[in-house]
């Protein structure tokens, strides 16, 4: 409970960003509907909310499975073979980047620098990082998400 | 009475009211900085950088739209330095801007043909690959072809501003950014009806009036090198 | 010089999920130290220090909260900008997740020294997992009265580079796109819901106890004449010991890379991410400092194997893909450079390319509206400087296979 104090916002919150992440969380994605019941709350325009909602990349306005694999590709872990880890895992997950899973479980995209550059190649899944990742390790650590 | 501010504005020392930005005050001057983002009427907002000059001391060179003219400011508006950036700055815009000049309705009045005239741009040494969107024709009121948006957001804050109807918004980001109807959608009658505030503001021919049968274009033809 | 210890002087020492730990090694003593002074009598402590801000722009740190504690209104923020994006850098995730008791021990310092009630932690949605751990330090140091005078919000990004610009990522607190702002005004006159505002890397505020409690003058004796203290660097790439690494400024690139991380096979090296400069083997000798080379503390080193054309392609490729797209020379300036790299690495690209890249290089740098698209060039410029054969080894190419 404790936590809770820092965590939940000031009393004011209409800060649409907060929402926006709030109700992916929930929903999975922001779709159309959940866009415009957010507008009609926050009285603002559908096309702004629309707007916050398309410029950052943790926030999908499509589908997307229940937990997300995100794969680091800048630099540091492009040259600890990033590649063969999104190959194993387009194989493992029969889905290409960019693509959920038929079931809904796993969505794979790629993403920019996640910090964790001192244990390339890494991936994020949902908000865990796995790192010095190797193709033999991918199958065991997909099983903890269901 | 705001306090006057003394400055040296291509080697004249003039003064101007304290809260003027540099453009207000070259162009109370006679001096011709060309803008595109900047609309009198409108909020500065900064995104085009056609209208930058130089100022003594800054590393970068400055937009005059936005800044405001501080005691004992050096500025030049027309050096090499800025006019080499200024046509950049154009040809940067015309790099993904569709080559349709020929059949565009707003091609005798399109801004953007203007100031490239008056930078005397050839052709374009920038290549990008272009934007293609579909026309939006639903609407009777107006026509809007996001391809050849220039991003300068005059419809966006005029409709906030002036129209006060808040329509229009900016999503995306980076080279995909675009202007947007609610959750991009094409603009129709229940989005916007007939105010024009957006379409006269347009400096491309991205907004334009549906043009009736027999109408001619408008403006004088315009010639231009390249 | 060797490596020393103040802003990581805890890392691995306290256990940082428990707060007695952290006052046994005398923590909030800075505080203490802070709140038995006039908030005046802290700045100048900070100012006399000569600590420079260590996100990338080494503006002076005692000048900035001056400045805001002197902008007229009650109402002011302290963000301490945990948005650490640059590619390779990894350095303030290291020092969260070991010593997060510092960092809110120094926002309770800055506080008190700028007059602000509220302070913001704006944290990127990569690091998501570090929250709990934080908040756990918020409120211990709450619980214990350490915050009396201002309150902590952890704010989480979204996924946007562009956010760590201290005028984009004041958007986003705000609840919007992560556009950046022009300015003037700056944000010690109007900031953050447009009051004052002093945002803070989360090393230069991890500087703050230390020197609180060790006085300005200690700290001033550090480092080189315009580069004082240390500096937190993440080294990764091709070196066998990857890692987070604490120097004395001045100190050299070579005892950073080679003696500490262990490189032995180095073509080129990336100061600073991918807004930063990169730079051959030749260079090891220059010092890290303000004056010479520095940038935000990323380092990655890339061995001969490593092409250049397709470092510099993918670093421009991902400051296109986290421009913000707001002004024109970033925005279109980055794409015409991912564009024109690609034909490089197609073996298409022409003597007439280089030129282009040269010359929108220095458009970009001086009419682009924020540090992104003004620092976008570097890899380019320096890839062009150092490393020009490895683009005209390819130009050459193309023309033996017309031939």
């Amino acid at each position: 409970m404790a936590e809770n104090t820092t965590i939940t916002q000031s009393k004011e919150t209409k800060d649409l960003l907060i929402l926006l992440a709030q109700t992916q969380k929930k929903c999975g994605f922001l779709s159309e509907e959940t866009l415009a019941n957010l507008a009609r709350t926050l009285d603002m325009s559908l096309s702004d909310v629309y707007g916050v909602a398309t410029f950052y990349s943790f926030l999908s306005t499509k589908p997307l499975g229940r937990h997300v694999i995100r794969v680091c590709k800048s630099l540091p872990c492009h040259y600890k073979d990033a590649a063969v880890i999104i190959e194993s895992l387009e194989k493992t997950l029969g889905i290409k980047t960019g693509e959920t899973t038929p079931d809904g479980r796993f969505s794979l995209e790629l993403t920019n620098c996640i910090g964790a550059c001192d244990k390339a190649p890494a991936i994020l899944i949902n908000d865990d990082v796995h790192g010095d990742l190797t193709v033999d390790r991918i199958p065991q650590i997909l099983q903890a998400y269901k | 009475m705001a306090k006057e501010i003394e400055v040296t504005l291509n080697d004249n020392k003039v003064t101007g009211a304290e809260g003027m930005t540099i453009l207000d005050l070259a162009r109370a001057k006679g001096i011709d900085i060309p803008t595109l983002c900047y609309v009198e009427d409108l909020l500065p907002t900064g995104a085009c950088r056609l209208c930058v000059v130089e100022v003594e001391g800054s590393r970068t060179l400055v937009a005059s739209c936005h800044t405001p003219i501080a005691p004992g400011m050096v500025i030049q508006t027309h050096s090499p330095r800025v006019i080499e950036a200024r046509r950049q700055i154009v040809e940067l815009m015309l790099a993904s801007h569709p080559d349709t000049c020929l059949v565009c309705d707003k091609a005798n009045i399109c801004e953007l043909r203007k100031i490239a005239a008056d930078l005397d741009i050839g052709l374009p040494r920038f290549r990008t690959r272009k934007h293609y969107f579909a026309i939006e024709d639903v609407s009777p009121y107006l026509v809007r072809d996001m391809s050849k948006c220039v991003l300068c957001r005059r419809c966006i804050r005029g409709c906030n501003e002036i129209a006060k109807k808040n329509v229009l918004g900016m999503a995306y980001r980076g080279f995909d950014s675009k202007v947007v109807v609610d959750c991009d959608e094409a603009i129709n009658t229940e989005a916007c009806r007939d105010c024009d505030v957006c379409v006269s503001l347009c400096p491309v021919g991205a907004l334009s009036k549906p043009r009736k049968v027999e109408e001619k274009r408008r403006g004088k033809v315009q010639v231009i090198k390249g | 010089m060797p490596e020393k210890r103040i802003v990581l002087r805890n890392c691995g020492v306290i256990d940082p999920r428990d707060m007695s730990s952290y006052l046994a090694h005398d923590g909030f003593k800075g505080l203490e130290k802070a709140l038995s002074l006039t908030p005046e009598q802290v700045i100048e402590e900070v100012k006399t220090s000569g600590l420079r801000g260590r996100g990338g722009a080494g503006f002076p740190a005692g000048m900035k909260w001056e400045l805001t504690r002197k902008s007229p209104g009650d109402e002011k923020y302290l963000i301490c900008n945990a948005d650490e994006g640059e590619v390779g850098t990894f350095k303030d995730r290291y020092i969260l997740q070991n010593d997060p008791f510092s960092l809110v021990e120094a926002i309770a310092i800055a506080g008190y020294a700028i007059g602000a009630k509220k302070g913001f932690i704006y944290l990127r949605a990569e690091y998501h997992y570090l929250r709990p751990m934080l908040a756990n330090a918020i409120d211990q140091a709450r619980a214990k009265g350490f915050l009396s005078h201002m309150d902590i919000e952890i704010r989480m990004g979204a996924g946007a580079y562009v956010c760590g610009e201290e005028s984009a990522l004041m958007e986003s607190i705000e609840g919007k796109r992560g556009e950046v702002r022009y300015r003037p005004p700056f944000p010690p006159t109007k900031g953050l819901f447009g009051k004052p505002t002093v945002i803070n890397n989360v090393e230069t505020l991890m500087n703050i106890p230390a020197i609180m409690l060790n006085g300005a003058r200690w700290f001033n004796q550090i480092g080189t004449e315009r580069s004082k203290g240390t500096k937190v660097f993440s080294v990764a790439g091709d070196v066998p010991r990857p890692g987070v690494y604490e120097m004395v400024l001045g100190s050299k690139l070579r005892e950073l890379v080679q003696d500490l991380a262990g490189a032995t096979d180095i073509k080129a090296i990336q100061i600073g991410g991918a807004t930063g400069r990169l730079i051959p083997e030749s260079m090891l000798d220059t010092p890290l400092a303000f004056e010479n080379l520095l940038g935000a503390g990323a380092i990655t080193v890339f061995n001969s194997h490593r092409d250049i054309i397709d470092i510099v392609y993918r670093t421009m490729e991902f400051l296109a893909e986290e421009s913000c797209g707001k002004c024109v020379p970033c925005r279109q300036g980055t794409e015409v450079m991912v564009e024109t790299l690609e034909r490089f690495m197609h073996g298409e690209g022409e003597e007439r390319d280089v030129k282009v890249l040269q010359e929108l290089s220095s458009t970009m740098m001086l009419t682009s509206l924020c540090g992104l698209g003004q620092a976008a060039p570097n890899p380019v410029i320096d890839s062009l400087q150092y490393f020009k054969d490895a683009y005209e080894s390819r130009i050459k190419a193309r023309g033996e296979v017309k031939v």
